[in-house]
């Protein structure tokens, strides 16, 4: 047993498609009772993660520890606990909302019948439930989803990208209700690209890329402990300035932006901001710009590299790098 | 059981069954409508059957529309078992049921027991709306209807209907298993089709294989009467009855032991 205060663990996870290494000994610790972000750039292996946790597909190598107990091939029953939704919500477009809902409470974990229209109600979808699914909104098949990933009232909620389609109101329904259920000691894991939103609900975030964890921790903890500092210079002082600030922290704590070329991003607490500032004048470079601050999204494309870039440059192909994100909380400038 | 019930339900207002049968049916009575129009046309020039009115006339007609359902029914039906089966991996559906912890093998023979027991159902459907058609169209072409209360034609028809019923049960696991394998409807029932074609054309140069192939088996297994199917009977020596039944039992098996196989290991993706 890895942990018995965990919910869902996976220890050296590795799974590959052919030559494409998909998860690269993914470690996580889910607690239980939380509301956990998982968070990653595109490809960098979250929906395999969780395809391999609701036993869509199978690992490589590594083990998995469902509600404290291993979860293999043969473990399928183990699942009788957990609701999930995995990519986009699936279902039979010539049924009704409920009858696909009756449809799904058939298999898997026995579900009681009055579950359908209890899950209905939880998601707003209550007055439109005998319309046929193909007639649903994008945002509606979506609420749908997560209604049947609720329908077995399960310990550990597993749902990828559940905001996908939703309406603002239907974001702070779904918010408040994960929340909700984190309160009842339930475990919600939710994989998300949405940064702001998984920082408002989540309590503990995993960051991975290239199939690896990258940081795992408390949101709380995670953003006073990693803060983010990122300072201006001319772009040929970029190598000189970066030096210095190695000297001040680390240099695995210092990255350059290959997105905004002159920008420096270094993990460090906020309050040295004005120490970053004085060791570059020091050394003669003066800052052009400086932000700081812990926000979610700093620290998300620090840690992945700014991997969701496609090119050497670090923008999509063919965008110009010029049209790259701006700094959110700029200071002097 | 309530995984059973649950894939008929869904089995039953889809468009794939509603097409199948009604299709089937249809053509049953248009074929009836056109032997009842056509019955004074040169019944006595040259080249014209003689035996057309043989369609409406009882106790022959039970076996004329039997043929006719079991021949194109094979068709149908592999077209069926891969649109059912293909579209549990198109639609996403069977990814979520096993993510509920439902077992893959269990699930995929579930859903085939349904659509065999749909299949008994649209079958006997379309036997009773052909059957009630040939005594309409034999009233109004004048051939009466003393036959169609004959008692031994009568005691025959649930055997022939049992054994057209597994032979078509048959063809369409064969569907259901090639619709598995591509993980696509599309596929599925494009493959099922070019098989169906397939040992129709393979008949001509290899027959003393394609007897052995499952079309034909269901055909042999039926009696040898293809009806109105575009699969001939294979010459030379004829397969009995019940050696050919056991062996569309064998082909049946084999297809779904292959599904549920493939269906356990796949990898579930998209």
């Amino acid at each position: 047993m890895i942990d018995p205060g965990l919910a869902l663990a996976t220890r050296g996870l590795r799974k590959s498609y052919g030559s494409r290494l998909a998860l690269d000994g993914l470690d996580l610790s889910v607690p239980t009772g939380v509301v956990y972000g998982f968070l990653g750039p595109n490809g960098a292996g979250k929906t395999t993660t969780m395809r391999v946790l609701t036993g869509l597909i199978h690992p490589d190598g590594g083990a998995i520890e469902l509600l404290g107990r291993p979860f293999t091939r043969r473990d399928r029953h183990r699942l009788f606990d957990v609701g999930a939704l995995v990519e986009s919500p699936a279902f039979y477009p010539y049924l009704s909302g409920r009858d696909n809902l009756r449809a799904l409470a058939a298999s898997g974990a026995p579900t009681p019948a009055r579950r359908v229209d209890e899950v209905l109600e939880v998601v707003g979808l209550r007055e439109r439930a005998g319309d046929a699914v193909s007639r649903y909104s994008l945002g509606m098949k979506q609420r749908l989803g997560i209604a049947g990933a609720l329908l077995n009232d399960p310990t550990l909620l597993l749902l990828d990208e559940p905001s996908n389609g939703l309406d603002p109101a239907g974001i702070v329904a779904i918010r408040e209700t994960f929340r909700h259920l984190a309160s009842l000691g339930k475990t919600v894991f939710v994989s998300s690209h949405l940064l702001a939103e998984v920082q408002q609900m989540a309590d503990v975030v995993g960051i991975i890329a290239a199939g690896r964890m990258v940081r795992e921790g408390s949101m709380q903890e995670l953003l006073a402990s990693e803060g983010i500092v990122r300072v201006r210079v001319e772009p040929d002082e970029v190598t000189a300035a970066a030096a210095t600030l190695a000297r001040l922290t680390a240099p695995d704590r210092v990255t350059p932006s290959v997105m905004e070329p002159g920008w420096i991003s270094v993990q460090i607490a906020p309050d040295r901001t004005a120490e970053v500032n004085r060791s570059l004048a020091e050394v003669g470079i003066y800052a052009s710009g400086l932000s700081s601050g812990n926000d979610l999204e700093e620290l998300f494309l620090t840690l992945t590299g700014d991997a969701a870039s496609t090119d050497p440059d670090g923008t999509f192909a063919g965008i110009d790098p010029s049209l790259g994100r701006l700094p959110s909380s700029e200071v002097l400038s | 059981m309530r995984l059973f019930v649950s894939a008929l339900r869904k089995l039953a207002p889809r468009m794939a069954t509603l097409l199948t049968f009604g299709l089937l049916a249809g053509m049953l009575v248009l074929i009836d409508v056109a032997v009842v129009a056509t019955r004074g046309v040169g019944n006595a020039g040259p080249g014209r059957p003689a035996n057309v009115l043989a369609l409406i006339t009882f106790p022959g007609a039970y076996n004329q529309i039997l043929s006719f359902i079991l021949g194109l029914g094979g068709l149908f039906a592999v077209i069926y078992g891969a649109a059912i089966a293909g579209s549990e991996w198109t639609w996403g559906t069977l990814k979520t049921s096993v993510a509920r912890g439902e077992s893959r093998s269990r699930y995929l023979l579930t859903t085939f027991a349904a659509i065999a027991v749909v299949l008994a159902i649209g079958v006997l459907f379309a036997l009773v709306v052909g059957v009630v058609a040939a005594a309409i169209g034999a009233t109004i072409a004048g051939v009466g209807l003393a036959g169609i209360g004959d008692r031994a034609a009568l005691e025959a028809l649930p055997e022939h209907f049992v054994r057209g019923w597994v032979a078509i049960t048959e063809t369409a696991a064969l569907g259901f298993a090639v619709a598995t394998l591509a993980r696509s409807q599309l596929a599925g029932i494009g493959v099922g089709i070019a098989l169906y074609f397939g040992e129709t054309f393979a008949g001509l140069f290899l027959p003393d294989v394609v007897k052995y192939l499952p079309f034909h088996l269901a055909t042999a297994a039926v009696g040898g009467s293809t009806g109105f199917a575009p699969v001939p009977s294979v010459t030379g020596p004829v397969m009995s009855t019940d050696t050919a039944l056991v062996l569309v039992a064998t082909w049946l098996l084999a297809s779904l032991v292959v599904a549920a196989g493939f269906g356990e290991r796949a990898e579930i993706t998209g």
